[in-house]
């Protein structure tokens, strides 16, 4: 493990680029076009099946990239990461059915709940270091899942919030509209990959990465590490908080299976398929991680043995994800035909 | 390692590559274009704990099917299931019964996922408009909740405060003839087990106003270890105690009660023994526990009942399960519905759906109807009887009382503000 991050801090530590701006720029640009792209999809391929695929892409590629602001750029391995996701599914249909409110206001309203719950929970757990912050994010992510299933007045309990998610229409988006609730989820998608992108790169994200390194050394140089660590926690918990809302609107309901601990070891495990050195590794990763999932269900019935193979030849044969692994290929590429 | 290929990707591999994957999700739509046969979609749990549940769903569905195809299938089109596992996750439940419908091109959906997975494969039916058919949930408001209601689903699973009543009453009458008034509770923690026991006791000291809980328990769904919840059932030292575990857990809780001879101190009623997939393997079956029926083939005690059970053995080397009971109904009312209809379109179907009446194996006087009001299922076989240690098991099982029952099914939806 050691090694592993040492290596990271290497490569991720590349002296950041003089012209923030003209690179913020060109991350408008790429977000722009990305969102193009995506939105004119539909009009290419007619499947319905590539539109769902797609928004469950964003769901689980905004809960993975945030966890990995955590574990890939700050060394927090949380295991508790889905009770964001959860939160934000059940923050939004809930909000959704018993006020009457419009979406947008569900929306930020419930980003304001996962705010406050993270800020809390994270200011309780950050604290801790490595083992000690899985199991108590862990602990409270099953005190959030236990809550959701006894408190059978609010959430309907294990049964899941039932009778469907209304959806008022607002801005001239009907998101009962399967079209609309894909562009919607693919900009939000979008938008909060470029967010992300920027804390990443921003001095905030390069603290991250030498908390990551070196806390010690970090708080010497003046860094508040508890502070930071918890600014992270609570933005890494809005992003997922937004994968949850776009999962509650495609299956129009929310579940305790949200906030179970399988959601974060799912987190854990795109992470690990797509790599963690990479900011695009855990979207890669859910792609994969979606494709195979999908693929492997319709043949047969034993795809937790086929799932467990593909993450032993992760784990054990390439020992690393897939985008770390393309990268590092490209740069011994690169090399060998500099030399 | 050495490389003995130019490493790299070519551009001819790279355009073959996203032309493969542009045909891939293209080519559903192709498929869709010839529709001789007719298409039928099936979520559900193959693997996990209840796969075994699942898949005695899917082997009655394919017992069915055979028999339809047989016939002519629906309206002259045979049926072609196409079934999924879920693995019991609400998510993958909505999301296969959306690809099933938009990309496998089914036109039916027979939904047989568990709770939650039930109410999310609901809300795709309400969204798609498809014709989908309910069979292994058994929460009383999927249909009873108006707020539920669409046109085009159904339910063909017991329902939840049907057994209740049966249960509360079969029960009460026993408690009088032998004056137990001091009970016990011992059900899973969760919304299942909390709700089935709440409207048992409700039914129960509406019948027997004198019985009193004295003690309760609520062991964790798929709970290992009982001992601690025996050793307090025993020492609360009730005359009768409430089960609804099921499944293993039951058998569990059963094999390590014997061990502290609960069984000769208290009379036990446990809703879900009654079926094979605990009677069968639990290890010293204890004489006169008191069970509802889940499915046994003795009960309805008819020669199409146990013909049903013989095939359903022979074919898969198993008994039936509770499930199968309820998914080779779905098949039959939708064989006889498209037959009234002469039509194998969703919506003529769900029309001729609405009232139906069969005759059925499982029928507690032959026959079952599909009730209009809520579209679920109602006349099928309800009773409750005591154990044997060995076949077949229940010898005698007591009817319940439909017309008891429909009479305080609609005070119950009264109470609830459903009506």
């Amino acid at each position: 493990m050691s090694e592993l991050q040492a290596d990271q801090g290497a490569q991720a530590l590349d002296v950041p680029q003089p012209h923030a701006k003209t690179r913020r720029n060109r991350d408008v640009l790429i977000a722009l076009a990305a969102f193009v792209v995506l939105a004119l999809l539909p009009m290419v391929f007619s499947s319905k099946f590539l539109l769902d695929f797609v928004i469950r892409c964003a769901a689980y590629g905004l809960f993975a990239t945030s966890l990995n602001l955590l574990v890939g750029y700050t060394g927090l391995t949380s295991f508790g990461h889905g009770m964001f996701f959860g939160l934000g599914a059940y923050g939004f249909g809930l909000m959704m059915q018993k006020t009457g409110v419009s979406v947008p206001v569900a929306f930020v309203a419930t980003l304001a709940i996962t705010f406050v719950t993270a800020l809390v929970i994270g200011a309780i757990c950050v604290r801790l270091k490595e083992i000690y912050f899985a199991f108590v994010t862990l602990a409270f992510q099953m005190l959030i899942h236990s809550t959701i299933l006894s408190w059978v007045s609010l959430t309907g309990g294990d049964q899941g919030l039932r009778g469907g998610i209304p959806r008022p229409p607002f801005w001239g988006i009907d998101l009962s509209n399967h079209l609309h609730l894909y562009v919607t989820s693919c900009a939000l998608l979008v938008i909060g990959l470029f967010l992300m992108h920027q804390i990443a790169q921003s001095p905030f994200g390069y603290t991250l990465r030498m908390i990551r390194d070196n806390a010690t050394r970090a708080s010497f140089i003046g860094i508040d590490v508890w502070r930071a660590k918890l600014t992270i926690f609570v933005l890494a918990a809005l992003f997922a908080s937004t994968g949850g809302v776009i999962m509650a609107l495609f299956v129009s309901g929310a579940y305790p299976e949200f906030a179970y601990w399988t959601i974060s070891g799912e987190g854990i495990f795109i992470n690990m398929l797509g790599g963690v050195t990479t900011f695009l590794g855990p979207m890669v990763g859910t792609v994969l991680l979606l494709i195979l999932n999908d693929t492997v269900t319709r043949l047969t019935e034993y795809h937790g043995l086929v799932l467990g193979i593909v993450i032993l030849f992760f784990a054990i044969g390439l020992r690393k994800g897939l985008m770390d692994f393309v990268i590092e290929w490209y740069a011994q590429r690169r090399d060998a035909r500099g030399k | 390692m050495t490389r003995t290929r130019k490493p790299g990707v070519s551009r001819r591999a790279t355009l073959a590559m996203m032309g493969a994957g542009a045909v891939t999700f293209a080519t559903p739509w192709v498929a869709r274009a010839q529709a001789k046969t007719i298409k039928v979609g099936m979520p559900t749990i193959l693997s996990g704990r209840v796969a075994q549940l699942g898949t005695s769903s899917r082997n009655a569905v394919m017992l069915e099917v055979e028999k339809v195809n047989a016939a002519g299938g629906l309206a002259g089109r045979q049926i072609e299931m196409v079934i999924r596992d879920s693995k019991g996750q609400p998510q993958e439940a909505a999301r296969v019964a959306r690809e099933l419908v938009n990309t496998d091109g089914c036109e039916i959906l027979i939904d047989a996922e568990a709770s939650s997975g039930a109410f999310a494969v609901h809300e795709v039916a309400r969204d798609l408009g498809v014709l989908c058919i309910h069979t292994n949930s058994e929460t009383s408001s999927l249909t009873a909740d108006p707020k539920q209601h669409i046109p085009n689903a159904f339910r063909t699973a017991r329902q939840g405060v049907h057994d209740s009543i049966v249960g509360g009453s079969y029960a009460a009458a026993i408690a009088k003839a032998k004056g137990l008034k001091k009970w016990a509770t011992c059900s899973p923690d969760y919304a299942y087990g909390r709700d089935t026991t709440g409207e048992y006791v409700t039914y129960l000291k509406r019948f027997a106003p004198d019985v009193e809980i004295i003690s309760e328990s609520w062991p964790k769904l798929f709970q290992p270890d009982y001992t601690e919840v025996v050793t307090k059932i025993l020492q609360a030292k009730p005359q009768a105690l409430y089960s609804c575990l099921w499944g293993g857990d039951l058998t569990s809780y059963i094999d390590q009660a014997n061990i502290y001879a609960l069984f000769s101190q208290m009379e036990v009623f446990a809703v879900n023994m009654a079926d094979y997939t605990a009677l069968t393997v639990v290890k010293n079956l204890p004489k006169g526990i008191h069970s509802g029926n889940r499915y046994i083939k003795t009960y309805p005690a008819t020669p199409e009942n146990a013909a049903w059970g013989d095939a359903y053995k022979a074919k898969y080397n198993e008994y039936p399960t509770n499930w199968s009971w309820e998914n080779a109904t779905a098949i039959m009312l939708l064989a006889e519905a498209s037959k009234k209809a002469n039509s194998a379109d969703g919506k003529k179907i769900a029309e001729a759906l609405r009232g139906l009446k069969i005759k059925s194996p499982f029928g507690a006087d032959g026959t079952v109807t599909m009730r209009a009001e809520d579209q679920t299922l109602v006349g099928y076989a309800i009773g409750w009887g005591t154990t044997i240690p060995q076949e077949p098991y229940v010898p005698q099982v007591q009817a319940g009382d439909w017309k008891t029952i429909f009479e305080l099914e609609a005070e119950w939806k009264k109470s609830k503000g459903y009506t």
